[in-house]
């Protein structure tokens, strides 16, 4: 979905584009169509194309929608103990890099647990 | 928003002469709003230089940009390139970004096409008003929502004065009285109470009357006591 929208009242008047300060705004008359174009890395969101629109079209609330776009996906590692998602496996490692040796994936509030648990079973006491 | 008004083309000739090929950049954030150096204005000074100074030369010696904000400094440095060539650099920003700009592509002379107006805000468009003079120290929790500093001829703290019919200012019919306002706001308010308070005079220091306001917050990659693993001190000598 585009943050910038326009509804069926538009009758490309163009209005918008004459009024957009940052020439966000763009139209192609292509054949038999006329195509707007909207920058949004050009685009200011001073809201002119909206407050200049005679026909009501431009829906700026879209604009101003508090929404969030996926912009990666990746794989998580989890607490070994109580299965908490810590940190991404990539994070991890980065984290073996730095460190030189594998860290064992355990959160914040096992890790005391589970170095005794180490320790006891290397050293044979707590 | 800074709100800006674009220098008269004379000035600018003026100052491009001797220049030979030039780099014009706007900026998209509040003076792209407020009509004064966005896109638009950029595209409009080069022709008007390139008609009045290159008469028509082609190619054209001029060539433009628009940067999204020109007051940082890394951003400018990491996305942006100066065409090569380029021996002066006109900017449309306000103070804040033509220094900015001096300071990525320094020992380049950068070229001011702005002169920097105010801090202001649109009630109705087409029309900025201002609105703050960034003293540091603000009063609006007792003035009804309404800057004294920045809307009263005289700037007074206690008023109104005895140049104001209530509404207008002595100034200009035209101007509202910012006191009349103040007024009739916390009127509104049941507040006029706070109108009877004396404020005491104000200590500048923090509106500048100290030296150059500067501030520093931490917790942001790059910021004071943040350092990245390898990474080297700031861009440039004036840089703390």
């Amino acid at each position: 979905m585009n943050f910038f929208q326009v509804n069926s009242n538009c009758n490309g008047c163009l209005a918008c584009l004459q009024n957009c300060p940052a020439n966000a705004i763009d139209v192609q008359d292509d054949g038999k169509k006329r195509k707007l174009r909207h920058n949004m890395a050009r685009c200011a969101r001073c809201g002119n194309c909206w407050r200049v629109c005679p026909q009501d079209a431009v829906e700026f609330q879209y604009m101003l929608q508090n929404r969030w776009d996926e912009v990666i996906s990746l794989d998580l590692e989890h607490c070994s103990v109580c299965g908490e998602p810590i940190y991404t496996t990539a994070f991890g490692d980065t984290l073996t890099e730095k460190l030189g040796k594998p860290e064992a994936p355990v959160c914040e509030r096992h890790k005391p647990a589970f170095t005794l648990k180490v320790k006891a079973h290397f050293i044979g006491h707590e | 928003m800074i709100v800006g008004d674009i220098k008269p083309i004379e000035e600018i000739i003026l100052s491009i002469s001797g220049y030979e090929k030039i780099l014009i950049v706007g900026c998209g954030s509040c003076v792209s709003v407020c009509l004064s150096g966005g896109d638009r204005e950029v595209q409009m000074l080069a022709q008007e230089l390139n008609r009045k100074v290159y008469h028509g030369a082609e190619p054209s010696p001029i060539t433009v940009d628009v940067i999204l904000r020109q007051c940082e400094l890394d951003l400018i440095q990491s996305y942006h390139d100066l065409p090569e060539g380029t021996d002066a650099v006109i900017s449309l920003a306000c103070g804040a970004g033509v220094q900015t700009l001096a300071d990525a592509f320094d020992p380049l002379p950068v070229i001011p096409a702005l002169n920097t107006t105010f801090l202001g805000a649109s009630f109705e468009p087409g029309i900025w008003q201002e609105m703050c003079r960034g003293c540091g120290d603000c009063l609006l929790t007792y003035t009804g929502g309404i800057c004294p500093v920045a809307r009263c001829a005289k700037s007074l703290l206690n008023g109104p004065c005895g140049g104001s019919n209530g509404r207008s200012c002595e100034i200009n019919p035209d101007v509202p009285c910012a006191w009349g306002q103040i007024y009739q706001r916390l009127s509104r308010q049941n507040k006029l109470h706070l109108i009877h308070e004396v404020q005491k005079p104000k200590d500048w220091r923090s509106g500048g009357a100290a030296g150059p306001r500067s501030r520093k917050r931490t917790g942001i990659a790059g910021s004071p006591g943040f350092q990245r693993e390898g990474e080297k001190e700031g861009h440039s000598s004036n840089q703390r």
